[in-house]
């Protein structure tokens, strides 16, 4: 099913893969904050430019691309309101900075999935499921985000097989207008929801006889160390945020049109 | 002492009208194989779910009389503290791998007693080897075959070093070679660590050979009891249907026949082939 190809994990290892996904986790949100404060074009598009050495060094390049290309339709949404409604408060014409405005806001969006997507791209559930415990959150939450993420496949697998034995008996998923088309499924979904409920019981069973609750002070196989490339990390991030707050307060930023117009407009010289 | 003794055990279900087991005695000793057959229903579940507390502590339902596993009253204790002595190996392997490596599975466990870093990491090890899946340790569960996968569950029990392992059908969702494998890995932890196993399982023709300690359960009963040979060739196992070794079987109408066998019952084929070549010698 490709619709969860996305869901599964490709084990990879690259320096990204390992670094420490809540070091990971903060540069995130440091790139999401900097795209936040800017509204201008030009540190938008160096944003942008500064994720691809991440996603090279990660060789993630083909999963990047598709969900980059996933995020285009939002993207043409997002350029498209705002450049109508700027070409409205604008009195109706056609201005190179409005439009201008709109390609800042769309690269915004896009700079916000690119980075989400890098990190959840290099990011294993397991790493992920690991750190989260190792935040302090409790146990039974992180057993249960992997408990969710090793069950996907195992669902979507069964959910074809139901679908099949469905339509074997002569069940017609594509038929009818669109609400007739809803109800279609409702002979697929009360099976799998039966089944997976069953199959919850069971894994409370297999928990239950391997000491699950034995006690308070649990502990873990694999343990979340700092590494050299984590340090590098931090240090980048906390320079882009500093350089992100040092610019916006203090320099000017230059519009596209400020530059370009120079040599668009020769009767300045 | 017995590792395992149920005496006049009875349990009926929450909701259920009559027993799932009914008067079950049985001793089992140190270090037997132990194999438990029936027909489908008769209560060899809920037995093997009697020996680590998940009855009555999991499932509510009604218990009279009592369990002792290593001299612990199962009924007094958590199924936490049964399980260090009782590993439970159940029917489908899927659902009973929760995590998203095979290794962690393994620790699963080990990390819910607390068990300290280094030494997981030596019990983990030596539970991946002991059962042959040491090259899978970093693969995802869902990407192995059943027979793979039920190794898994077996090496993330072995972890543990229970006295006990029960194995309740545990190969019931895999193709022929793969339960001939799941079986021999068993065994050796039978023979080599000198583990107790009680295994369930209704393919006699490939586990009749390892067992010592044979009990046939019917209707919630406990029906034979004894030295597999004599049982497996008795008139009463054939009769309640349980899928009697073929050797057995054909030593049985070959006696019928009065052609003159040695009085060894076979169990398996190599026996069955030795006989014969020797009868067919003189």
């Amino acid at each position: 099913m490709s619709v969860f190809d996305g869901l599964k994990f490709r084990r990879v290892y690259s320096p990204i893969h390992n670094l420490d996904p809540r070091i990971k986790f903060i540069y995130v949100c440091a790139i999401f904050t900097t795209a936040i404060i800017f509204l201008e074009l030009i540190p938008l598009m160096i944003l942008f430019l500064m994720q691809v050495p991440f996603v090279i060094l990660a060789g993630v390049k083909r999963e990047w691309l598709r969900s980059m290309r996933g995020a285009t339709f939002l993207a043409a949404v997002i350029f498209l309101t705002n450049f109508i409604f700027s070409f409205i408060s604008a009195g109706y014409i056609v201005t190179a900075f409005n439009l201008e405005h709109a390609v800042a806001m769309t690269l915004r969006f896009i700079v916000l999935v690119e980075s989400f997507s890098v990190f959840f791209l290099t990011t294993s559930p397991d790493h992920l499921g690991l750190a989260l415990e190792q935040t302090h959150i409790p146990y039974e939450f992180c057993f249960a985000f992997t408990t969710a993420v090793r069950f996907v496949p195992v669902l979507a697998e069964e959910a074809q097989t139901i679908m099949d034995a469905q339509k074997a008996r002569g069940l017609e998923l594509e038929r009818g207008n669109f609400l007739k088309r809803i109800r279609n499924y409702i002979p697929i979904l009360i099976p799998l929801i039966v089944s997976a409920i069953r199959r919850s019981l069971e894994l409370a069973e297999a928990m239950e006889s391997r000491a699950w609750g034995a006690t308070e002070s649990r502990t873990n196989l694999y343990v979340l160390k700092m590494h050299r490339g984590d340090l590098v990390l931090i240090v980048i991030t906390v320079g882009i945020l500093a350089l992100a707050i040092y610019v916006r307060l203090f320099l000017g930023i230059p519009s596209m049109n400020d530059i370009l117009g120079r040599f668009f407009e020769p009767q300045y010289f | 002492m017995s590792i395992i003794e149920t005496k006049n055990l009875t349990y009926t279900y929450p909701g259920g009208t009559k027993p799932s087991i009914k008067d079950v005695s049985i001793k089992i000793e140190k270090g037997e194989f132990v194999l438990i057959t029936g027909p489908s229903g008769c209560g060899k579940t809920t037995l093997c779910r009697c020996f680590n507390a998940l009855i009555p502590n999991f499932y509510q339902g009604e218990l009279e009389g009592e369990v002792t596993v290593i001299g612990l009253k199962v009924a007094e204790h958590q199924i936490y503290e049964m399980a260090k002595h009782v590993g439970l190996v159940f029917q489908n392997p899927e659902n009973q791998l929760f995590a998203l490596s095979v290794e962690k599975d393994v620790a699963f466990g080990l990390e819910n007693l607390g068990v300290p870093r280094e030494e997981m990491r030596k019990r983990v090890d030596s539970a991946l080897n002991l059962t042959g899946i040491y090259d899978l340790r970093e693969r995802a569960p869902h990407e192995l075959s059943g027979g793979q996968q039920q190794r898994v569950a077996i090496a993330s029990v072995l972890a543990m070093q229970p006295e006990v392992i029960v194995l309740d059908e545990p190969t019931s969702f895999l193709d022929p070679l793969g339960a001939k494998r799941i079986f021999e890995v068993i065994y050796d932890l039978n023979r080599k660590l000198g583990v107790t196993v009680v295994l369930v399982e209704h393919r006699l023709d490939l586990t009749a050979k390892y067992a010592n300690h044979i009990v046939i359960m019917d209707d919630g009963r406990i029906v034979l009891d004894g030295e597999p040979r004599k049982i497996l060739s008795s008139e009463e196992a054939r009769l309640i249907g349980v899928g009697i070794p073929k050797p057995t079987r054909l030593y049985q109408i070959l006696q019928k026949d009065r052609v003159s066998l040695s009085n060894t019952i076979p169990l398996s084929s190599d026996e069955m082939a030795t006989m014969l070549r020797e009868v067919l010698k003189s």
